[in-house]
């Protein structure tokens, strides 16, 4: 059977073969390349592509007024965009459902994974804090937009550095040195793996946007470095049993080893040399 | 000028290039050139909305296009009926170009609305740009969508759009008269100086954005800012064709080393 004519034969009977027709087994990701800091407009960037989805982060800190009842708390905003450009399956205008649901996800991870302790945003307590938006934008989306978002955002938070600002006692007024800079503490890494559930029983790892569309349900989760899990997605979609969702784990911790050895190149490429 | 091509390139970075010295100290900054994707092939456009050419499983290319110093605009073209078919025009193609730019692409952080006043602008500008050089009279009944999406502004996005616009369409098998080649030129303290930055820009002297097709010397846009003498205009704008004509000799290059691979 045709490709184009009955997809989902076409997938099954590469399925059966315990392979996919790009070649990758089950339990394969796409070739994962990272790249931080070619956006000097911003003050931390990262560009990760996974296959042929690419996602680009961009970091920009500001300030702003604490909120009330957490006075020494900065904030983390997080915004996914992706636009027609990336994809036909997009339209212009605002945000779809899909861009929120990205969106939402992601200021998810944040929170649960606390990546950045609010507490290292502030500057004056009650008075000044940073506000860190980061634009997510899909430059092509060929599937598993969710691990490449969180990877980008990872990697954009890690290249982001702030001036030291200190408040004049006198005009109460924030002076900004901008020749002393430092990175930002992140205190954990949290890593996505997302799945996509096949005929109600079989998982694959990493789906491209074709795998994407003929699957009965995806999974995404997120773990950190200490096997913790800082989130789980699993949005409807064909049931799982406990069993296969263990699999899920365990193959997100070896996911996230392999993130986190690209990430400590990436790292190590960063410094001066 | 040093070009890298395809998407390996990325891994190592955008900032390698060398310095190209225009006649009369006008100097042009480092550019980086890349394309991505493989050739679409054209054909007449079925009813269905998805269009899927044989074995090709996107109809989508993209390309990008970094003049470094001047600005990263990536862009993607779309090729495919969409929309309301009373739009379509009966004996040509219809242009569709949306500009886009990513917050973070300014020094401040600027959070534009979608169709707000510049996007628009930049818009049409772009479109009025492309229909004078795309052969629209091959498609009829169909839209071409071209999105530019600016991840770094530093002057002349105008100028990167359409060069990224021109790999894009090119990437696509789309048709086109020329190769349509940009760049922007200004005039301070009596020298023309070609493909302004940022800051050059700020300085409020007059501005002029060229769009032109090289082979036969025809300008296909020409926009121009603040008070200029009109003795001084025919400086200002050799100083943009020539470094258009700079633009066209390194696009040409690239897509003929794409091509070969």
């Amino acid at each position: 059977s045709c490709r184009t004519v009955e997809p989902l034969e076409y997938y099954r009977r590469f399925l059966k073969e315990n392979c996919r027709p790009d070649g990758r087994e089950l339990g394969e990701f796409r070739t994962t390349t990272v790249n931080v800091g070619s956006i000097s407009t911003a003050d931390g960037s990262a560009l990760v592509k996974l296959g042929n989805t690419t996602v680009i982060c961009g970091v920009k800190a500001e300030f702003a007024a604490p909120p009330t009842d957490a006075p020494d708390t900065g904030y983390v905003v997080p915004n996914v965009d992706l636009p027609p450009l990336c994809s036909s399956r997009f339209r212009s205008g605002p945000p779809g459902e899909e861009a929120q649901v990205a969106s939402q996800f992601i200021a998810d991870v944040i929170e649960n994974s606390q990546i950045i302790q609010k507490e290292d945003l502030c500057i004056s307590p009650g008075k000044l804090v940073w506000v860190l938006y980061c634009d997510l934008i899909c430059l092509d989306y060929d599937g598993n937009i969710l691990d490449a978002c969180t990877f980008a955002l990872l990697a954009a938070l890690k290249n982001v550095q702030l001036p030291e600002v200190t408040i004049n006692e006198e005009t109460a007024l924030a002076e900004v040195n901008l020749k002393k800079k430092s990175y930002l503490n992140v205190r954990t890494h949290p890593v996505a793996t997302s799945f996509a559930v096949f005929d109600d029983t079989l998982l694959i790892v990493d789906p491209t946007g074709e795998e994407e569309h003929l699957a009965t349900g995806t999974l995404t989760i997120v773990m950190d470095e200490e096997g913790k899990l800082c989130c789980l997605h699993k949005p409807g979609g064909s049931g799982l049993t406990g069993a296969k969702l263990q699999d899920c784990m365990s193959r997100a911790v070896t996911r996230h080893k392999e993130v986190k050895k690209l990430m400590d190149e990436v790292i190590n490429s960063m410094k001066p040399k | 000028m040093f070009v890298n091509l395809g998407w390996q390139g990325m891994g190592q970075g955008w900032t390698q290039g060398s310095q190209l010295k225009g006649a009369r100290g006008q100097h042009m900054q480092d550019r980086e050139c890349k394309t991505g994707g493989f050739v679409l092939e054209v054909t007449q456009l079925p009813l269905a909305e998805a269009l899927k050419v044989e074995g090709e499983a996107d109809p989508q290319r993209t390309a990008e296009c970094e003049l470094e110093g001047v600005g990263l605009a990536h862009v993607s073209v779309l090729f495919q009926i969409r929309g309301s078919r009373a739009r379509a025009l009966p004996d040509r193609a219809l242009v569709n170009c949306q500009y886009s730019s990513a917050t973070f692409s300014t020094g401040e952080r600027k959070r534009r609305r979608h169709g707000d006043r510049k996007s628009c602008e930049m818009g049409l500008q772009l479109r009025q740009t492309f229909e004078a050089a795309i052969l629209t009279q091959l498609h009829p009944r169909s839209q071409i969508d071209i999105y530019v999406q600016v991840l770094q502004a530093d002057g002349g996005t105008y100028a990167a759009c359409v060069n990224a616009a021109t790999l894009a369409v090119l990437d696509a098998g789309i048709p086109m008269r020329d190769f349509v080649c940009a760049c922007s030129a200004g005039f301070v303290d009596g020298t023309a100086l070609a493909d302004l930055s940022h800051v050059e820009e700020a300085a409020g002297g007059p501005q002029l954005a060229l769009a032109l097709l090289p082979a036969s010397g025809q300008i296909a846009l020409l926009e121009m800012d603040a008070r200029l003498h009109e003795d001084h205009l025919e400086r200002v704008l050799e100083a943009a064709a020539q470094a258009a004509r700079d633009v066209h000799t390194l696009l040409d290059r690239v897509v003929r080393q794409h091509v070969r691979e």
